[in-house]
């Protein structure tokens, strides 16, 4: 049975580059599927409604009405993929709600796959919040997204164990370029002739990485 | 046959959820294959008849023919276990109605299976009554049911009065109904159907219902919760039933 992908794209930690990773995420799902529909849980960070208006729609989990709002169109098997951009002020309170209603569970149950990429970050409260998440999600779901450009470095060990992405720094010039609110990753790639370029490869990668992560969840369905 | 068992569901307070805490009984019954019947004093309408009217039977505990409907057909009926909601203020009145007709004898001599579900109110009142309960409480299991449905508080901030209510009665069990997300008890109350079927998405004939995903996956881990306090006193095993190894629930 081919499954809904539901991609929640979540931190503890604020600008870390979870609506950078939506947009690409987004953006490669529109080019490969046509469609996608995304959430923006994040009113307090910059907000992927303001990057992508078309597909994006506002969504909150700070009371039970926002909650059924976002989480019953999460579960419908409607073959259409699903980006939740979750901000951190909402960490806690996502995922204790998905915990207390079952929400993993039902959703595999109805040919739904959720998969949380959680992206990483040195400090205290990721190392807190990443036993928890893995408490609640299968080590298959769960992938851990490297942003070089936030983690100068290595990532923590313990989340490095696990399924891993990783999303190569770009140089301050083209981290400006990208974070213009016109710019999309997918119209540069069709725009753009010399294939060589570090933003054109960039981009390539980071698809790439999303084509493997896709195939991964379509041998596990199968 | 088994030995009937009779579980009285009860406050002199209203307003502590004793009709909630007796549709949870019958749920953990209804999931343990346990055939039961329940009686709702909410004369002449009863709410628990609302959510189990099959197995509900409207009745006046005060007169005389429907005392005699309850207690003169224990032994006769199929279901075994009989729960009683007990109406706001009926508690104490209907347990000194079971001493004179010789019902708590009854119990005490170990020939019926007797069970007081005592529901509290956050009010010295309310637990003022755990006193005048419990002299009746001789051969019955008696159970202390703190329902924090409400974001009721217990007196745990005051530890002197907290002790010299919970711990005055030496066998009585305390019991803890957690709160329950507002608004899935509001859908739950607007569906009136049972806590499990509301879980199941089926509405009052068993037709496939539409509640929402989140407000069932709330209902579903409270009453688990529900359940897990009636697993550790052994529920199934006061009212003589062995337990089953699956839950009707749970499938």
């Amino acid at each position: 049975m081919r499954q809904t992908p539901v991609y929640i794209i979540c931190s503890p930690r604020p600008l870390v580059g979870k609506t950078l990773l939506a947009r690409l995420l987004c953006e490669f799902l529109l080019l490969k599927n046509g469609e996608v529909s995304a959430f923006d849980v994040n009113l307090k960070e910059p907000s992927l409604l303001d990057f992508l208006p078309k597909i994006t729609e506002t969504a909150e989990v700070d009371d039970t009405v926002g909650k059924m709002a976002l989480m019953d169109r999460l579960i419908i098997p409607d073959d259409v993929p699903k980006v939740i951009d979750l901000g951190f002020h909402a960490f806690d309170e996502f995922f204790e709600m998905t915990e207390e209603i079952g929400f993993v569970k039902e959703a595999v149950r109805r040919g739904v796959a959720p998969i949380i990429l959680f992206v990483g970050d040195t400090d205290r409260v990721s190392a807190r919040s990443y036993p928890a998440l893995q408490r609640q999600i299968p080590p298959s779901a769960l992938v851990t997204v490297d942003n070089e450009y936030v983690v100068r470095g290595e990532l923590p060990e313990a989340f490095a164990r696990g399924k891993l992405l990783r999303i190569p720094a770009l140089p301050n010039f083209l981290k400006t370029y990208v974070d213009r609110l016109t710019f999309s990753f997918t119209d540069y790639l069709r725009q753009e002739r010399d294939s060589s370029t570090e933003l054109h490869q960039w981009i390539r990668r980071i698809y790439f990485s999303f084509r493997e992560m896709e195939l991964s969840l379509i041998l596990q369905g199968s | 046959m088994a030995k009937p068992a009779v579980i009285v569901v009860g406050a002199d307070k209203g307003g502590v959820g004793k009709t909630t805490v007796s549709r949870t009984l019958l749920d953990y019954f209804s999931a343990n294959n346990v055939l039961t019947r329940a009686f709702d004093t909410e004369s002449p309408r009863g709410t628990l008849k609302r959510f189990h009217p099959d197995i509900t039977e409207i009745v006046d505990m005060t007169t005389t023919s429907d005392q005699m409907k309850i207690f003169d057909t224990l032994n006769s009926v199929t279901p075994s276990v009989t729960v009683i909601d007990v109406r706001a203020g009926l508690l104490s009145p209907a347990l000194a109605s079971l001493r004179d007709i010789g019902f708590l004898d009854a119990a005490k001599s170990g020939q019926i299976t007797f069970a007081v579900f005592h529901i509290l109110g956050p009010s010295i009142a309310s637990l003022d009554e755990i006193a005048e309960t419990s002299s009746f409480m001789t051969g019955a299991r008696y159970f202390l049911v703190k329902n924090f449905i409400n974001d009721t508080q217990f007196f745990q901030w005051d530890q002197a009065t907290y002790n010299s209510y919970f711990h005055r009665i030496k066998d009585a069990t305390d019991l803890v109904i957690p709160k329950l997300n507002e608004m899935a008890y509001e859908q739950v109350e607007v569906a009136s159907v049972p806590f499990l079927k509301f879980v199941a998405n089926k509405g009052i004939s068993d037709e496939a219902a539409n509640y929402s995903f989140v407000l069932r996956g709330y209902v579903r881990h409270w009453l688990a919760n529900v359940w897990s306090e009636f697993d550790r006193i052994k529920l199934t095993d006061i009212v003589g039933s062995g337990k089953s190894s699956t839950r009707g629930g749970e499938k």
